[in-house]
């Protein structure tokens, strides 16, 4: 195989690893604080796309031209709209079942995500079809011999490491994230400290709702296309990536990722000829990894907790 | 002699955390043993051990002649012992008489055909048990008996003791392995339930009993003998009388060095 | 032995009156086709429930449901057999009647599976899908009788659904769905991709034939013409009662307690001797069968089966069937899959919206009544006579 193609698929590889990655941490988070499993998180990030799309197509038609500003209100709106959705979603949906069985708020947020995911199909003018998504990352590519770089990818993948980081030092370095970790490990605890139990769970919803809108938005730069039922797919994903890392870690969201989007790859690379069985491959290893692992690589109760 | 329950050695360990170090506990058939220590000394540890629901990380468990170290919780049902659960786990929307059969599985035929084909003769061993269900809480409370089909939720917690005791017996068990009966009640009610239980044991003189509690005037009078654990090993042994004045005993509970 | 107290039977006057008054309203609702015929028809019916439910009206009927189960199940066949009747010659009516009548006897068997043991699987439709896959095939490549046809169709659906035993047996709750849910994305994309099987366009279903009777003809009694769809609702009747019996005694015998005490409690129920895997192997295999064996029906009756009838959200419908009737009881699974199946076909403004609409109502009753519209009783072994 020659390099161009290989440093294609690396490449490709790193993407999915990242958009991944961003979906998996969110359902970490959620688990974290809640001990609970949002299913409509991939859904979320459908929304999030195309608030992010129907932001761009508003302001074109008021005259707006300028990328880089097109590119940032299509982020800024897309991240506020979801982080608003994450919390309403947390106060109305999630927390008043919070002494109802699992079950119940298993099955409340796989019905939302249903409706999130219809709403976007039926009420999205023709939302039915899949949707251009804009170019709004320089298209250049830098020649380096044989490798081929694409300028838009590069800017993703290092927006997207740099977004991680962010998030470890949020956690790591202040107040909220102390106050969100101390959630994590005992929530009684934490309460008798004086910190605002309720208040944490909504910031943490509105922060991994944000960062499934800018794995939205990624989506839809990286495929220039989006579409209502994408979210359906990465939210299986990304969650297996999740358990795959052990939830609750978020080391463990970022390995599962891109290690869900290396397994993804090789498939690609090692049966060209089945291509259109790519996703049914990507299930099937969500099915085996679940049956073998079920509780994740790294485990749950060693695994430091957010 | 001949020992009904026999752990030798027996640990556990949570991450760094020893909860079992190195018990020996042996108890012989008809006797009852309180088993007391300060919260966290291991008491609740040592009977999800023995019933299967945690491994052992060394020593042995043996009952009646086998070796039950590395059973699991089913096997260790069928081999003859029973428990309570410190916090009530009964089945809160099912009825009296189905958490108390709950308990009774292995006298209930589960095949699949009896139960789905046979319904004559499920009929009478439904009625073999029902009988069975409700001559037992009679003993505890006459008016349950007549409630049988109604939910356990709307209950109150002396009621789901009894029930979950029920649940126990019912399968007349060698062992019976009671985790802090009296939880949630009041002193009265935990005698009252407690003279039930000693009333059962007249009627079934093989029945053995391990009992965790905290309450200790209930301990001084029902038990034969203590065994005393503290950061998972025995600390003392003995009647009640002999090992509450043991200085160990008391620096335990006082926490002094 | 200790005699039950025997209470006096419950009247079987308000359930008959229930079934009669039920059956009437109907065949009005199927009967009418203007849409504001439909909308007041369907909001007096609201109404006099709601009526009746303050009334204390219904409190008679679910009583003499629960003693005089077995008498007022006969009546539900006779009025079932009486509206068929009525539209003996309409195909479209006849149509959605056995549709409701084989989604109910699929969400009969997701019953077993979620309902008793807890098993998750959001992959009902996927199932049904196998089942009707099933039929397409055999029937259009070889000649196995139809009976067997659908026999088969269940036992692929509950072998395949064994494949996932493993990943679904290791995990519990949430993880369990990851596994269904994977897998009912799983099969539709392999449906759509698969050419052997029709890909996207899917395939044609040879109609039902037993015995030399042709189950796509129409036929006459006496000198009326009768709909073909009569012979699928037979059979479809039949199937649903022999599926309510099989749920029934289940539900009522030791390993009815066995998949509820599992799906309550399992530390707790291994502690008293209960074989936890062999309890949730036998409630999929079951479960998926029983949804396999409706689906293979399902597809000779609809004449063709295509990867987008057994979508995801279709798996959710089941669920929402169940949720929104009560789970765990059968006749809610009945109830609520009348609803959600004929409404929308009525009600056409709707049909676009089901999904929407279903899922909404599924989160108000998981909010506001959890149970369900028709709550599980208390088990009785016995109901009626003692105990």
């Amino acid at each position: 195989m020659d390099v161009g193609l290989l440093s294609q698929y690396i490449m490709n590889g790193l993407m999915l690893g990242m958009m991944y990655t961003l979906v998996a941490v969110g359902f970490t988070l959620f688990f974290g604080v809640l001990d609970i499993i949002k299913f409509s998180h991939g859904d979320v990030l459908t929304v999030g796309a195309f608030t992010g799309l129907a932001t761009y197509i508003g302001l074109r038609s008021v005259g707006v031209s300028s990328t880089p500003l097109l590119l940032l209100a299509v982020l800024v709106v897309a991240i506020l709209a979801m982080a608003a959705l994450g919390m309403l979603i947390a106060r109305y949906l999630v927390l008043p079942l919070r002494s109802a069985p699992a079950l119940n708020t298993l099955l409340i947020t796989l019905m939302l995500g249903t409706v999130l995911r219809e709403m976007v199909r039926l009420f999205y003018p023709q939302g039915a079809n899949p949707k251009p998504f804009p170019a709004l990352l320089p298209t250049d590519s830098i020649n380096l011999g044989q490798f081929n770089l694409r300028l838009d990818n590069a800017i993703m993948l290092a927006a997207g490491v740099t977004i991680i980081v962010g998030l470890r030092l949020l956690l790591n370095r202040t107040k909220l994230g102390l106050a969100i970790r101390a959630v994590a490990q005992d929530e009684e605890t934490a309460r008798t400290m004086g910190i605002n139990f309720t208040a944490i769970v909504l910031i943490t919803f509105a922060i991994g709702s944000a960062l499934a809108a800018i794995g939205g938005v990624m989506n839809g730069l990286y495929y220039n296309e989006i579409n209502f039922g994408m979210g359906l797919l990465l939210g299986v994903i990304g969650f297996s990536a999740a358990i795959i890392g052990g939830l609750g870690s978020i080391y463990g969201a970022i390995l599962g990722g891109f290690l869900f989007a290396a397994l993804q790859t090789i498939g690609a690379v090692a049966l060209p000829f089945a291509s259109a069985y790519k996703d049914v491959f990507a299930f099937t290893v969500v099915i085996a990894l679940m049956a073998w692992r079920p509780t994740g690589l790294i485990q749950e109760k060693i695994s430091e907790r957010v | 002699m001949t020992y009904l329950l026999e752990a030798r050695g027996l640990t556990r360990k949570f991450g760094g955390v020893v909860a079992l170090d190195n018990l020996d506990l042996t108890v012989v058939p008809n006797e009852i043993i309180g088993l007391i220590g300060p919260n966290g000394s291991g008491k609740t540890t040592f009977f999800n051990v023995v019933t299967g629901i945690y491994g052992a990380h060394g020593g042995s468990v043996t009952f009646d002649g086998a070796d039950i170290t590395r059973a699991s919780s089913r096997a260790v049902y069928h081999a003859g012992v029973s428990r309570t659960f410190q916090r009530s786990r009964l089945s809160l929307p099912l009825s009296i008489f189905d958490n108390i059969m709950i308990g009774n599985h292995k006298r209930l035929n589960q095949g699949l055909w009896f139960n789905l084909v046979r319904r004559g003769e499920f009929k009478r061993e439904f009625e073999v048990n029902y009988a069975a269900a409700r001559t037992l809480i009679e003993v505890f409370e006459p008016r349950l008996a007549e409630r049988m089909f109604e939910p356990v939720a709307g209950l109150p917690m002396i009621d789901r003791r009894r029930i979950e005791i029920c649940r126990a017996l019912i399968s007349q068990p060698k062992l019976l392995l009671l985790d802090e009966p009296s939880a949630g009640m009041t002193h009265d009610e935990t005698k009252e339930l407690m003279d039930d239980i000693l009333q059962v044991r007249d009627l079934n003189r093989n029945l053995t009993i391990v009992i965790v509690e905290h309450e200790m005037g209930l301990i001084e009078r029902i038990t034969d003998r203590c065994v005393v654990l503290n950061f998972g090993r025995k600390i003392a042994e003995g009647p009640y009388r002999q090992v509450a004045v043991d200085r160990q005993v008391q620096e335990a509970y006082l926490g002094v060095e | 032995m200790p005699e039950v107290k025997q209470e006096p039977q419950a009247p079987l006057l308000p359930g008959v009156v229930a079934v009669a008054l039920s059956t009437a309203y109907l065949i009005a609702l199927l009967a009418v086709e203007k849409q504001p015929l439909v909308i007041g028809l369907l909001a007096f019916g609201i109404v006099a429930v709601l009526v009746a439910h303050y009334m204390d009206w219904l409190d008679p009927v679910g009583r003499s449901f629960a003693e005089r189960e077995g008498v007022l199940s006969a009546y539900a066949v006779l009025a079932a057999c009486v509206v068929a009747a009525f539209f003996h010659d309409n195909h479209f009516v006849l149509l959605l009647f056995v549709t409701v009548l084989l989604y109910a006897v699929a969400t009969l068997g997701l019953n077993i599976e979620f309902g008793y043991a807890g098993v998750l699987n959001f992959a009902g439709a996927s199932f049904f899908g196998i089942g009707a896959y099933t039929s397409a095939v055999l029937n259009t490549y070889t000649a196995v009788p139809h009976l067997l046809v659908l026999l088969i169709g269940g036992t692929l659906a509950a072998l395949i659904g064994s494949l996932l035993l493993l990943p679904v047996l290791r995990t519990r709750g949430h993880y369990a769905a990851l596994v269904t849910i994977a897998f009912a994305l799983l099969l539709k994309t392999f449906l759509e991709v698969n050419d052997v099987l029709g890909g996207p366009q899917g395939m044609q279903v040879k109609g039902m034939s037993i015995l030399g009777w042709s189950f796509n003809d129409n036929f006459e009694i006496g000198k009326i013409e009768m709909s073909f769809y009569l012979n699928y609702f037979v059979i479809s009747m039949l199937l649903l009662c022999g599926t309510f019996v099989l749920v029934r005694r289940l539900e009522r015998s030791w390993i009815g307690l066995d998949l509820d005490a599992i799906r309550l409690d399992e530390t707790a129920a291994s502690c008293f001797g209960l074989d936890i895997a062999r309890w949730k192997i036998t409630a999929f295999v079951l479960g998926n069968f029983v949804i396999g064996l409706a689906g293979a029906l399902f597809g000779m009756v609809g004449g063709f089966v295509a990867p987008n009838n057994y979508t995801f959200a279709d798996s959710l419908i089941m669920v929402s069937i169940l949720l929104l009737g009560g789970i765990g009881n059968p006749w809610g699974v009945v109830v609520a899959t009348f609803i959600v199946v004929v409404l929308p076909e009525k009600l056409q403004t709707i049909q676009e919206y089901r999904f929407l609409l279903y899922a909404l109502i599924v989160i108000v009753v998981l909010l506001f009544r959890p149970e369900g519209l028709l709550p599980r009783p208390v088990r009785r072994y016995f109901p009626g006579g003692r105990a």
